[in-house]
């Protein structure tokens, strides 16, 4: 039989070789170096200068997504381009795509743990950390966009004087319900799989606040045998109750139009779409924060080629889903034989929108096809683009289904343009801002990647026969490092 | 200085945490509590009894002399709103009566004088988005004291009930609990040995189905 | 007193009113009117709980703790007699427009009127009235208004009291006396008024010298010139639209722009009210048939079963062919005999044909009528057809003209400004008008107005006139003035003030007496002293009373005459026109008319008017040349691009917007806009027409150019966005139109009269939700489809009624209109010769309704009566609702649109109704108000509600009583009817929605056998479209 060269091997994990498995972790890792590796990022007195940059220029645009919210709120919504027929626009545009991006976190972490897909290790921490604060950004929509925001809490039941409670019929009260439930959940996913590592980080620690501050965070975590044991057994349990949020949530977000009557709303396929959609544009913005960070942090061999061609075929498959959906729409509006229905396809392919349109399907049909291509898929420079341009096209999803809908529906007397105001667009690079404010924040003080899963994944797991055993049995091999070196010096001499 | 031994709280710290989780617990309940009473109208509205320009009495006016409250307030029946008397209301009387202290009386005698209204605080005030009709109450065999409680019974008029929307509801889903014969509505001292069997009666007699639609009051 | 310059805009309003304030007049009218409150009422921030409060006023005192602003009642110190606080009283009174009036009932709350309605004891508004009508309770309270007296002295202007100038004029007036006043002039607005007349005998006694000229910019001389020439002297026409079947209207928009418009209207409906054999209900008769010739799609026009769009310079061609026709078709043509040749034979011949048959066929059934912009000769020719078919006496009739032999309105302001510039006046009093805005460009008035020494201007508003006049005199409102005015049949109504003068104004009858030193001076005693030299002594007082109750003196209508045709030379003269005529064919001409908005301009400063869609064009706050698709495809023109208009001398630069159905070759512009001192909402809206206008050709110029000059401007439309204007839209546009609004042939109605029911097909309905039932009332609605002209008074009816703000143009632009009640327009066929549907769109109350559901705060529910309620007070604006309408009839506060109002503007707001705060949303309640008010009365009083006691604003002010609202669920009231007719349908009932709101389907009654039009579709079904909606 004929095994490959050692060192092709050793550098492209991306090969799939039948009599063995691929490592997760490249370098001559062991526990000690994967450690030194995650935390340094996190200790290190002074980050790079790009992070500076980079904070800085989130954090000027969060101040003026908070200016912003501030006019909205003394002077009105009009300040936006919403209109008569379209009485939604960019915020809840807006709302839907970030909702949309926080699927992937939960996903990997959750679905992935229980289908115990290994290679998530890498990438879990902070994909959970995306989807916090993709859903911090998304929520932040809902609220503003009212008439009256400071009446918002009415959509909660609560006893008043008044004697009245929500309509429990309306879609926007089954949303907050269950966008407030993801997040949360989320947040408790996310911050128990932390807990070992912080505890690593105050045991690491060398000045007294941070010892204090990662102390409390860690809640006294020892890495005693019964503090493993309950752990695995909270995550796994946590894991079982986030997997069905993540495809509800995005169910329930997909009621606000599928609930109503307007035709390119109207549809029952919409929960299915909406979720394929969502993982979509949530590994897509996995990829684009991935692949520069572990370029920057030197975690190559941890976040390696490997998990992201992974991550390329799933934004492939999904794709594929989100283009069959669009092909769909169009042949139940003709089949239906609604008139109203198949005039408002047509009318978003070759009507005043047709722009928005075709953006949309290019994005997200045409160039996850590029994935098809072992090439493409391991080019990270494709990658970064592709799924930059997936989310652009996943927000132009958003805005078809919104404004196009709204602004031609059934009397032709009403028909009605939306066009976008400065403050619709400040706001929306705004809440960008916010997000990699947050982010920037996440990777200076928290391991970006989850140390403890890693190493249950690494060959060493097993062969110190000692300590805690980790998820599921030993597996991939570790190449002799005598081996490596000769590889190498191949490499060199070829 | 790599290498020490990793920190960890004290143990004593153990200890805090139940009192830390009492004290956030506690607290949160103690404020939600603080706040629902606080801006309750029960709280904020009810004995509300501000200054008048004269200190005119009901408990003499309605009580001891017994004048009827239409007397003074002639459009409850015909109108939305009971409406404060004219100051030539005041004066059929006081021209010719003038008992007790009289500088009480100034106000008046200014106003009807000069013509210029005397100014008198609101007491029972509404929303401006409530549209209440008394003629429509009253007429029905809901008595005054009801809603505004035994006026003739206050020296200075003070508001006795909410007036809260639930408050209003509760009449309405409910009337059998506030009916009375309609030639009863102005009585003040007006009792029932059982109100709820007068009252199913009287909402039979009267076909009292009173409307819980948002535009019977919004509008 | 310090000067304060120029008129007082919004911006010094209240210095000047602090100023005001100094002088006794205002703290006298500030007392009576709101006594001892108007500084803290002026002042205070409060909105409509002033309004709401009871007693008489209310001013807002800090906040008390965590309660609301303490209020404080303040009651009458003595009770007017009859006077419940806070419930309104309507009084009957009447306003007078272009010189003759409608009668009307002004609802006033606590001494306060807030709302128009038509005074249904009235011979032309019968109940009914039109926008201007309704928007004059804005105009009342406008703070741009007028105030006092103001002298100008050099490049000064100084506050004077009334006394100051009654000093003045007693001085500069006794002056006069000594030649009879031969240096003295009066202008005055036309007027119809007997104590204006009667005020003008007795100025023309004191000052025999003195010249008065009357002069309106639109005038209707041509019609006065044409009775002259065809009877020898001045008759006045009238029309009985309803005894008619088939109406010709040469250039005249009979149902719109006319005095007699609404009476026109209700008539006319009479004649649509077809039941199920296609005949009038009730009657053997036949549904009526409308013949418009016309160049400018008017209302009229749109509602014309067969039109002829033609230049207006060719109508009279078309007339005089009709004539010849007729002469052929052995009808004897009085007066005009042989005089006509068929030398030039007109294109439109088998039109003519055709009507000349059907005018034939119906002699003694109807109307030939011609519009004001036609020649005399025209209507001279219009006469003697009606003679020749036997109208006169059935449908057609006649009376005196007021003044028969007054100079022409062109006349007398030529003559006037000639005057002026060479020097032979020194005084000039103008009671009323503009004329230094709406008098023809090449007159110049304005310069001739500064040779004038003295110029005393009495006005509504500070407009373009009075800044250069010497004295400006406030002017009262008529809801503020005592008078007595005409309708166009000769009825006197009696004009009573609702209140006291808002701004210290006088009306023109008090100025006169001031200025000729006559006593009585006050208003209330001069008409008192006509209408009793009138009507006789004995029992004055009671018919007095009578006549205030009833808003009419009874009996005081012109007597109808027959006056014989005499022979006149203008047969033969207007031949010859015509067949000079065909050597300016291929010109293009430009057509003057009165705006929808505006009128001649006096209406600028109306908001309401203003953001009311022009019935046809639905345009704002804006006037545009009119163009034919035809010309626009040929000069590459689309709505809002700008051109040059160049007509005998004169150039003006406005935009375009294109409209199906104008004549090829003909701009129409209308008049009145482009005002520079209107107010803050009027000025520099639009552009201004008047300068092109010019004594020879005051209604209609031919040899205009246009040139496009490749510049842009915005015209805020409510319908057909251009941005939304893609092919696919059209095209489904078009297929839609067939359900949407369903409309037949009559001959077609009669073989289906269920038509309207197989305009759409869909599958079963069956809904998600348990159905309401409805023990008690279940309010419905329907529009008669065949019925609507559009003429919009229900939209600013509703306005007035409900306390719904304007958001002025760029928001209208936006597409935030907030109208409760939309007319939607659309056009079908030819762009040339289309057929035009109105469809007032309102809320549908739907008994499924899809916002209902939607809304998570429950703001809007559903009633135990049917109604969609609204809850303003629990809407947090999420929108979702108004997503969610298929009518798409929900209005959202996208600002706080009261922001800006003055407090005099917030007097019109309607207690009964909630002003809405900014971010929540609004829209039609079938004005539960009214419903609520009446359902309390009647069981104050233990009665049933009688069918037609409630009714909405929209179906009060209509003036063909389209819209008809009741109780569904009593079988006979008429709104059931109605709903059982088969005609009835539910616009997108395929949705299961459920709309409680039905239309019934439009008939369209073309001769038979079909009149030939240019491509025009037969108005069937065939759009028949199958559809369903899960």
């Amino acid at each position: 039989m004929t095994t490959l060269p050692a060192h092709k091997m050793l550098l492209d994990t991306t090969h799939e070789d039948p009599t063995r498995r691929a490592p997760l972790v490249l370098g001559d890792h062991d526990f000690g170096s994967v450690t030194e590796t995650v935390c340094r990022i996190v200790e290190r007195p002074k980050p790079p200068r790009a992070w500076y940059v980079a904070f800085a220029v989130s954090v000027s645009l969060t101040g003026v997504l908070v200016g912003l919210i501030l006019y909205l709120f003394v002077t009105g919504v009009g300040v936006w381009g919403v209109n008569n027929p379209v009485g939604w626009g960019w915020a809840i545009v807006n709302f839907v795509f970030w909702v949309g991006i926080g699927h992937a976190g939960t996903l990997i972490s959750a679905i992935l743990f229980l289908f115990r897909q290994k290679w998530r290790t890498g990438i879990n921490r902070f994909a959970e950390a995306m989807t916090i604060f993709a859903v911090i950004c998304a929520g932040v929509w809902p609220g503003i966009h009212v008439g009256r925001a400071w009446l918002a809490y009415w959509l909660a039941p609560y006893p008043n004087q008044m004697q009245v409670w929500p309509n429990f019929r309306s879609p926007l009260v089954w949303d907050a319900v269950a966008v407030g439930t993801y997040f949360l959940v989320s947040l408790m996913f996310w911050y128990m799989g932390m807990i070992p590592d912080l505890a690593t980080i105050r045991d690491r620690a060398v000045t007294r606040i941070r010892q204090m501050v990662y102390g409390l965070l860690a809640l006294g975590w020892r890495g005693s045998n019964r503090q493993w044991l309950r752990y695995e057994r909270a995550y796994l349990l946590l894991a079982a109750l986030a997997t069905p949020l993540v495809l509800s949530v995005h169910s329930v977000v997909s009621f606000d139009f599928a609930v109503a009557q307007l035709p390119g709303w109207h549809t029952t396929i919409f929960p299915p779409y909406f979720v394929a959609g969502a993982i979509f544009s949530g590994f897509a913005m996995v990829m684009t924060l991935a692949i520069p960070a572990r370029q920057f942090f030197g975690l190559k061999d941890i976040i390696t080629m490997r998990h992201l061609e992974n991550i390329a075929k799933i934004i492939l498959v999904t794709g594929s889903m989100v283009g069959y959906g669009y092909g769909l729409e169009f042949f139940i509006a003709w089949y239906s034989g609604n008139s109203y229905e198949s005039f408002a396809f047509l009318n978003r392919a070759l009507g005043p929108y047709a722009w928005a349109y075709w953006i949309m399907v290019t994005c997200n049909v045409a160039v996850p096809q590029l994935f098809w291509f072992r090439k493409c898929r391991t080019n990270v420079w494709v990658l970064l683009g592709a799924c930059i341009l997936v989310n652009v096209g996943m927000w132009f999803e958003r805005f078809v289904i919104v404004v196009s809908s709204l602004s031609s529906d059934f009397l032709p007397s009403s028909w009605g343009y939306f066009s976008p105001t400065a403050v619709d667009i400040m706001m929306l690079v705004g809440s960008f801002g916010l997000f990699f404010t947050l982010f920037l924040l996440f990777l200076r003080y928290i391991p970006m990647v989850a140390m403890a899963e890693v190493k249950s994944v690494m060959p060493q797991a097993l062969m110190e026969g000692t300590g805690h055993r980790p998820l599921g049995d030993y597996w991939g091999d570790m190449p002799h490092p005598e081996q490596r070196h000769k590889a190498v010096d191949a490499e060199a001499r070829s | 200085m790599q290498g020490s031994r990793p920190f960890v709280f004290p143990r004593w710290t153990n200890s805090l945490r139940t009192l830390i989780a009492a004290v956030v617990i506690v607290g949160v309940l103690y404020a939600a509590l603080v706040v629902a009473y606080g801006a309750s109208p029960q709280t904020t509205d009810v004995g509300y009894q501000p200054e008048q320009p004269v200190t005119y009495s009901h408990a003499k006016h309605a009580g001891e002399l017994g004048i009827d409250c239409r007397y003074c307030h002639t459009t409850v029946e015909q109108a939305a709103h009971a409406a404060i008397p004219p100051t030539q209301t005041c004066m059929n009387c006081h021209t010719n009566i003038t008992i007790g202290n009289s500088e009480k009386l100034t106000p008046v005698r200014e106003s009807n004088a000069s013509g210029m209204p005397i100014e008198w605080v609101r007491v029972h005030d509404l929303p401006d988005y409530v549209y209440f009709n008394h003629s429509a109450h009253v007429r029905r065999g809901v008595g005054c004291a009801s809603c505004h409680g035994r006026v003739d019974k206050m020296e200075l008029v003070h508001q006795v009930e909410p007036l809260s929307m639930g408050w209003c509801l509760d009449c309405h889903r409910r009337p059998e609990r506030h009916l009375r014969p309609v030639k009863e509505v102005f009585n003040m001292g007006y009792t029932t040995a059982n109100q709820l069997v007068d009252g199913r009666r009287l909402k039979e007699l009267y076909n009292i189905n009173p409307s819980t639609d948002c535009s019977t009051c919004h509008r | 007193m310090p000067p304060v310059s120029g008129p007082a805009t919004g911006k010094t309003y209240w210095r000047s009113l602090d100023e005001l304030a100094d002088t006794p007049e205002f703290r006298k009218f500030v007392e009576s009117e709101f006594p001892n409150f108007a500084p803290e009422l002026l002042a205070s921030p409060s909105r409509r709980r002033f309004l709401k409060l009871m007693g008489a006023s209310l001013a807002m005192a800090g906040l008390t703790g965590c309660r609301w602003p303490k209020e404080t009642i303040a009651p009458h110190g003595s009770r007017p007699e009859g006077r419940t606080p806070g419930e309104s009283v309507q009084y009957a009174t009447a306003m007078e427009l272009g010189g003759s009036a409608v009668g009307l009932l002004i609802t006033s709350y606590d001494g306060r009127p807030i709302k128009v309605e038509g005074n249904p004891g009235h011979p032309i508004s019968r109940g009914a009235t039109n926008a201007f009508a309704q928007a004059s309770v804005l105009e009342l309270y406008d703070p741009d208004r007028s105030k006092g007296v103001m002298q100008r002295q050099g490049d000064q202007t100084f506050y004077r009291s009334w006394d100051q100038f009654a000093a003045y004029a007693r001085r500069h007036f006794d002056a006069l006396r000594a030649d009879g006043g031969k240096r003295l002039c009066v202008l005055s607005e036309s007027s119809s008024s007997p104590s204006l007349a009667d005020m003008r005998e007795r100025f023309g006694r004191a000052f025999p010298a003195a010249k008065w000229w009357e002069y309106e910019p639109i005038s209707r001389d041509n019609e006065r010139l044409g009775s002259v020439r065809a009877f020898g002297q001045a008759w006045r026409t009238h029309y009985a639209l309803d005894r008619a079947d088939v109406i010709v209207s040469l250039d005249a928009d009979l149902l719109m722009d006319h005095p007699a418009a609404i009476g026109h209207a209700r008539d006319w409906a009479v004649g649509r009210d077809v039941d199920e054999q296609g005949q009038r209900r009730g009657t053997e008769r036949a549904m009526n048939r409308l013949y418009v010739v016309e160049s400018a799609h008017s209302v009229t026009g749109s509602m014309a079963d067969h039109r002829l769009a033609v230049a207006s310079r060719r109508v009279e061609a078309v007339a005089l062919h009709l004539a010849s026709c007729l002469i052929e078709r052995g009808v004897a043509v009085p007066s005009v005999g042989n005089a006509l040749s068929r030398s030039s034979r007109p294109v439109e011949a088998d039109f003519v044909e055709a009507l000349a048959e059907d005018l034939l066929a119906h002699r003694g059934r109807c109307v030939v009528a011609v519009g004001p912009r036609q020649g005399a000769a025209v209507h001279a020719l219009a006469h003697a057809l009606n003679a020749a078919l036997g109208a006169v006496g059935t449908t057609v009739s006649y009376t005196e003209e007021i003044e028969p032999d007054r100079p022409t309105h062109a006349e007398a302001i030529t003559t006037l400004s000639t005057d002026m510039r060479d020097g032979e006046v020194d005084t000039l009093l103008i009671l009323g008008g503009n004329p230094v805005f709406d008098a023809p460009a090449d007159l110049e008035f304005g310069q001739g107005l500064d040779a004038v020494k003295t110029v005393i201007h009495l006005s509504l508003f500070p407009n373009e006139t009075s800044q250069r006049c010497t004295w400006r005199l406030s002017r009262a409102h008529y809801l503020e003035s005592w008078g007595d005015v005409r309708a166009y049949d000769g009825t006197i109504s009696v004009v009573q003030p609702l209140i006291e003068p808002l701004y210290d104004g006088k009306t023109p009858i008090e100025v006169l007496a001031l200025v000729i030193g006559d006593q009585p001076a006050k208003g209330y005693d001069v008409v008192r002293r006509t209408l009793q030299a009138s009507s006789g002594g004995a029992d004055f007082d009671t018919r007095w009373r009578r006549a205030l109750h009833d808003g009419i003196v009874p009996g005081s209508a012109w007597p109808t005459a027959e006056p014989p045709l005499k022979r006149g030379g203008w047969a033969a003269e207007l031949a010859e026109r015509v067949r000079g005529g065909t050597a300016e064919a291929g010109q293009v001409e430009l057509v003057f008319t009165p705006d929808s908005h505006v009128y001649d301009g006096r209406f600028a400063n109306s908001g309401w008017l203003q953001e009311m869609p022009d019935p046809l064009t639905k345009l704002t706050w804006d006037n545009a040349a009119i163009i034919a698709p035809v010309d626009a495809e040929r000069m590459g023109l689309r709505r809002g691009d700008m051109v040059r208009l160049e007509a005998a001398g004169q150039t003006l630069e406005m935009p375009v917007t294109v409209l199906p159905g104008q004549a090829e070759g003909s701009v129409t512009v209308s008049l009145g806009y482009g005002r520079t001192a209107a107010g803050r909402v009027g000025n520099g809206t639009g552009f201004d027409a008047y300068r092109l206008r010019t004594v020879a050709a005051m209604e209609v110029v031919t040899g205009v150019t246009l040139t496009s000059t490749g510049r842009r401007t915005m015209l805020a439309v409510t319908q057909d966005h251009h941005a939304i204007d893609s092919r696919v839209g059209r095209r489904e546009r078009d297929k839609r139109l067939g359900m949407l609004y369903r409309e037949a042939d009559l001959e077609e109605y009669r073989r289906h009269p269920d038509f309207a029911q197989h305009a759409v097909h869909h599958l079963p309905l069956v809904s998600m939700w348990r159905e309401h039932e409805y023990e008690g009332h279940r309010w419905g609605m329907t529009v008669d489809l065949n019925k609507c002209t559009g003429c919009s008074a229900c939209v600013v009816a509703c306005q007035a009624e409900n306390n719904i703000a304007v958001v002025g143009k760029e928001e209208v632009d936006r597409g935030r209109e907030m109208h409760w009640i939309r007319i939607d327009r659309y056009f079908r066929g030819q762009p040339g010769a289309p057929q035009v549907a109105h469809q007032p769109v309102a809320c549908h109350h739907c008994a499924n309704a899809p916002c209902e559901q939607v809304c998570p705060v429950a703001a809007t529910v559903h009633s135990s009566e049917g109604l969609n309620d609204m809850v303003y007070n629990r809407c947090i604006g999420t929108r979702y609702c108004a997503n969610n309408c298929p009518y798409k009839v929900r209005r959202f506060n996208w600002f706080n649109n009261h922001k800006d109002l003055t407090e005099t503007e917030k007097m019109a707001f309607n207690p009964e109704v909630t002003v809405r705060a900014r971010g929540v949303m609004e829209k039609c309640t079938f004005c539960v108000q009214r419903i609520n008010a009446v359902k309390i009365d009647a069981k104050n009083e233990a009665r049933p509600i009688a069918d037609g006691e409630i009714t909405p604003a929209c179906a009060q002010a209509c003036p063909t009583q389209a819209i008809v609202f009741g109780e569904l669920n009593d079988a006979e009231s008429r709104v059931a009817r109605l709903q059982a007719d088969r005609r009835a349908y539910a616009m997108l009932g395929e949705l299961n929605v459920k709309p409680r709101t039905q239309y019934l389907a439009k008939l369209r009654n073309p001769a038979q056998p079909e009149v030939a039009l240019p491509g025009l579709p037969k108005a069937t079904h065939t759009e028949q479209t199958d559809t369903e909606h899960s």
